[in-house]
């Protein structure tokens, strides 16, 4: 049976009915037309699917869309203003940290996450942040310097 | 895709609403935490519930209190949350430690403690700190409340002596003697999204800041159908001077008293081995710890 839930994403509210074994990924995508959240593995090893749900980063792959009524949620299409990218977006494109791209949206979102909570990061930091966001492309190394450099930026 | 099977869910907002679904519901209901293990579980088809019963709205299972000096958490706490907590990272180090490298931050903001017991892995990250500090679990169903120590609570892989109607509501940890010291050590082939090849936790205690070891336990996880003490390497460390010798003897003994299989992660002789340097080091923090260095 459905159940009538209510989302707030990207600021914006949504009501609506889904059934019990759909995932927040899966809504998000098939439901809502929000499709920038990725679904890569979908049982929560690559991190594809990552949104950030009351303050933090989940894999949306692994949570019921049920279990997250009432809540509020960022996907990658509410990080940028209009049409101005948020830094970590702008840093990913100015450091070439975007290959394929499946990645980037759930990287941006951890690397936002991260940086809400602490501005300033060590290199470890945020590399430990990012553990949970594969690239099959390999390039963290450009990830990890946009992550960097978007912490300069963002202090401004 | 990996798409779940269809079920219905259930939503309780008082532990006693939930007691009474599990009681009705019986075996065919599964009880959803952090949903990080279940779900993927079901998504491979391993396990097709009839019903999810989902806890994070019950009240009172979602944080921390103080019980009798020591701490009760309550088991849908997020795992996150027990690296955060500075009570936890000051008091608890053993399982902050622990908790600190349990799957990866997207895993650690979703999978609760109470989840990372029930699922009773040998590799787990939480029991074997937990075992090491002697903690208690606190089971509810209809008819009233146990308490279980967490050394009675695993009977070997996914087994424990939890009851298809009961839920468990707390973790209970004592407030650890003076002159006490802990260490968690995981092996892994990499630093994240990992599952321990050989797991050690310590803890010792001392009966002043340079005097003998009072009480020692050392819990091996990855090496056993659950994790398990090394219960002759604990009684060779008691009432002795804490040496390197000591715990290079105590590690050595750790070491025969596991045993592990051969896997993708290792060999059972190789884990073997590691159980003797975990061991070791762990010892020697924990000692370092419980001297107050």
């Amino acid at each position: 049976m459905k159940k009538l839930i209510t989302l707030t994403i990207n600021k914006r509210s949504y009501e609506l009915a889904v059934a019990p074994n759909k995932t927040l990924a899966q809504v998000l995508r098939e439901e809502l037309n929000l499709p920038g959240t990725k679904i890569g593995c979908g049982i929560g090893d690559c991190g594809a699917c990552t949104v950030i749900l009351d303050g933090r980063t989940v894999n949306s792959c692994l949570v019921l869309a049920v279990q997250a009524n009432g809540s509020e949620i960022t996907t990658i299409e509410g990080v940028a203003e209009g049409q101005n990218l948020h830094p970590v977006q702008q840093a990913f494109v100015d450091h070439g940290a975007i290959q394929c791209g499946f990645c980037t949206p759930g990287m941006v979102l951890s690397a936002k996450n991260l940086l809400d909570r602490n501005p300033r990061p060590t290199e470890s930091q945020i590399r430990e942040a990012l553990s949970g966001n594969l690239c099959r492309c390999t390039g963290y190394q450009k990830i990890v310097e946009a992550v960097r450099a978007a912490s300069g930026a963002a202090k401004k | 895709m990996h798409l779940l099977p269809g079920f219905e869910y259930y939503e309780p907002k008082e532990i006693s609403e939930a007691c009474k679904l599990l009681s009705e519901l019986k075996a065919s209901a599964k009880i959803i935490a952090g949903g990080t293990d279940i779900l993927v579980n079901m998504k491979k088809g391993l396990l097709i519930p009839r019903y999810l019963v989902g806890i994070s709205r019950v009240p009172g299972l979602n944080g921390i209190e103080p019980e009798n000096g020591g701490i009760s958490i309550g088991s849908h706490l997020i795992v996150a949350k027990l690296v955060e907590f500075e009570i936890i990272r000051k008091k608890y180090s053993l399982l902050s430690k622990a908790a600190a490298v349990l799957g990866s931050p997207l895993i650690r903001n979703r999978a609760t403690i109470g989840g990372n017991i029930i699922t009773a892995r040998p590799a787990a990250d939480l029991p074997s700190p937990l075992l090491a500090m002697g903690a208690r679990v606190k089971l509810k169903n209809k008819r009233g409340e146990r308490e279980v120590s967490l050394d009675a609570f695993f009977k070997g892989p996914g087994q424990t002596v939890i009851k298809p109607d009961e839920i468990m509501t707390k973790i209970v940890i004592d407030e650890a003697p003076p002159f006490t010291g802990g260490d968690y050590l995981k092996l892994m082939h990499r630093r994240s999204l990992e599952i321990a090849i050989v797991a050690v936790a310590t803890r010792i205690t001392l009966d002043g800041p340079n005097g003998l070891v009072k009480d020692a336990r050392i819990i091996l996880s990855a090496v056993a159908p659950r994790a398990i003490h090394a219960a002759s390497a604990e009684k060779a460390l008691i009432g002795e001077r804490p040496t390197v010798k000591l715990f290079e003897k105590a590690a050595a003994i750790a070491s025969t008293e596991c045993t592990p299989i051969d896997d993708i992660r290792g060999g059972a002789e190789y884990r073997c081995a590691m159980v003797e340097i975990l061991t070791k080091r762990t010892l020697t923090t924990a000692c370092k710890e419980a001297k107050g260095k």
